[in-house]
């Protein structure tokens, strides 16, 4: 047997407690943000999507890693072929994603008449530039993980969804503040 | 080729989650009153928990995820030996992990609802939050098992599929118990 529920436990408890912490504190972010949040309604339907995507892109990734360390498929090295064709595919799944979400949630809000101060052309401009940056940063985050816990002896399976999902919900509300700033106001 | 198998599998799968993602918002911002000084519903601290445990129930289920399709790489589980010894293992790690995160959410965030100036009670909000932590805990153990023998039947890559699915299930699936449980236990305690 290579699994044990102990094992699982332990190697869970520290990183799912940082990233309650930092979730908690992410969470407060957005409540003192609320002023930016009612200027653009809109967002109420984008940021829990830039920050799934990003996250689940991120799982992806980060599991493939970790099955291909396990099985013995993929090198702890940013050389390997394999690992950058899965990291490169991973950023381009996430563009896509974004680009196709960004039509679908302007949609939905000009039908909410949610679209106050923004144009089409502007939010998919905000929500594809947010979320590449972001999935890049992802995409790094998930190899470093991965190959960090392993190298240490942890599981990456353990150590890759906790910190990606992290990542992705205080940087995804970040960067679309930032790109908003940069390209609307 | 890798790319395009990758693209294949999970970009309608990223999609969908994108839009599932919507509805989790919908569902959320219909359960205002829970957060609203003054409503008769009103519970203080629940609003601090939310984000938190979404993300505690999204990590331990991708990870469990993630586990599994390491284990099917490896050649540990699969159709013909699924319910074995290996996956009994880490739906038990997982349950475990989930009672003792609720937990540690719960008294959380009973400290940071003070330092925000708010006197949640203590018991009220971690009863709520290990129930509710627990209850998602188990549905989405159940649904883990469905969809990872789903993926071995169409030959699919479980690591694909598992962590956009499980994440995607489990916010709404986790609003929806902290929605019921809260209800609950306001009209109870």
């Amino acid at each position: 047997m290579i699994y044990r529920w102990t094992r699982v436990v332990h190697a869970g408890l520290p990183i799912l407690t940082l990233g309650v912490c930092v979730e908690i504190f992410a969470g407060q972010l957005l409540q003192t943000s609320q002023h930016t949040l009612l200027l653009f309604p809109i967002l109420f339907l984008t940021i829990p999507v830039i920050n799934s995507v990003a996250g689940n892109i991120g799982s992806v990734l980060g599991a493939r890693l970790a099955s291909g360390l396990h099985v013995g498929s993929i090198e702890m090295s940013f050389k390997d072929a394999t690992l950058r064709e899965n990291v490169f595919t991973a950023i381009v799944l996430g563009s896509v994603t974004y680009f196709i979400l960004s039509i679908g949630i302007y949609s939905l809000a000009s039908y909410l008449d949610l679209t106050l101060g923004i144009n089409l052309v502007e939010f998919v401009a905000i929500m594809v530039g947010a979320g590449i940056t972001l999935v890049c940063i992802i995409a790094l985050a998930s190899v470093f993980t991965a190959v960090w816990s392993f190298k240490k002896g942890l599981d990456p399976d353990d150590m890759v969804a906790p910190v990606v999902t992290t990542l992705g919900d205080t940087l995804g509300i970040i960067f679309l503040f930032v790109f908003i700033g940069v390209i609307v106001l | 080729m890798l790319a395009r198998e990758m693209v294949k599998q999970s970009l309608p799968l990223l999609v969908l989650c994108g839009i599932g993602a919507i509805v989790t918002g919908h569902v959320f911002s219909a359960m205002q009153d829970l957060f609203q000084p003054g409503s008769e519903s009103f519970i203080p601290g629940l609003i601090v928990v939310i984000p938190a445990i979404i993300a505690m129930r999204g990590n331990i289920s991708t990870a469990l995820g993630s586990r599994l399709g390491s284990a099917y790489h490896l050649g540990i589980i699969n159709e013909q030996d699924f319910f074995n010894q290996e996956l009994s293992q880490n739906i038990i790690g997982s349950l475990t992990l989930s009672v003792i995160m609720s937990f540690v959410v719960g008294i959380l965030a009973y400290f940071t609802s003070i330092l925000l100036g708010f006197s949640p009670d203590i018991v009220k909000l971690v009863v709520i939050v290990v129930l509710a932590g627990t209850f998602s805990g188990i549905i989405l153990s159940l649904l883990t098992v469905v969809i990872i023998y789903i993926v071995f039947k169409r030959g699919y890559d479980p690591d694909n599929i598992t962590g956009p699915a499980l994440a995607t299930f489990g916010d709404i699936i986790t609003i929806l118990s902290i929605f019921g449980i809260a209800f609950f236990i306001g009209g109870v305690l």
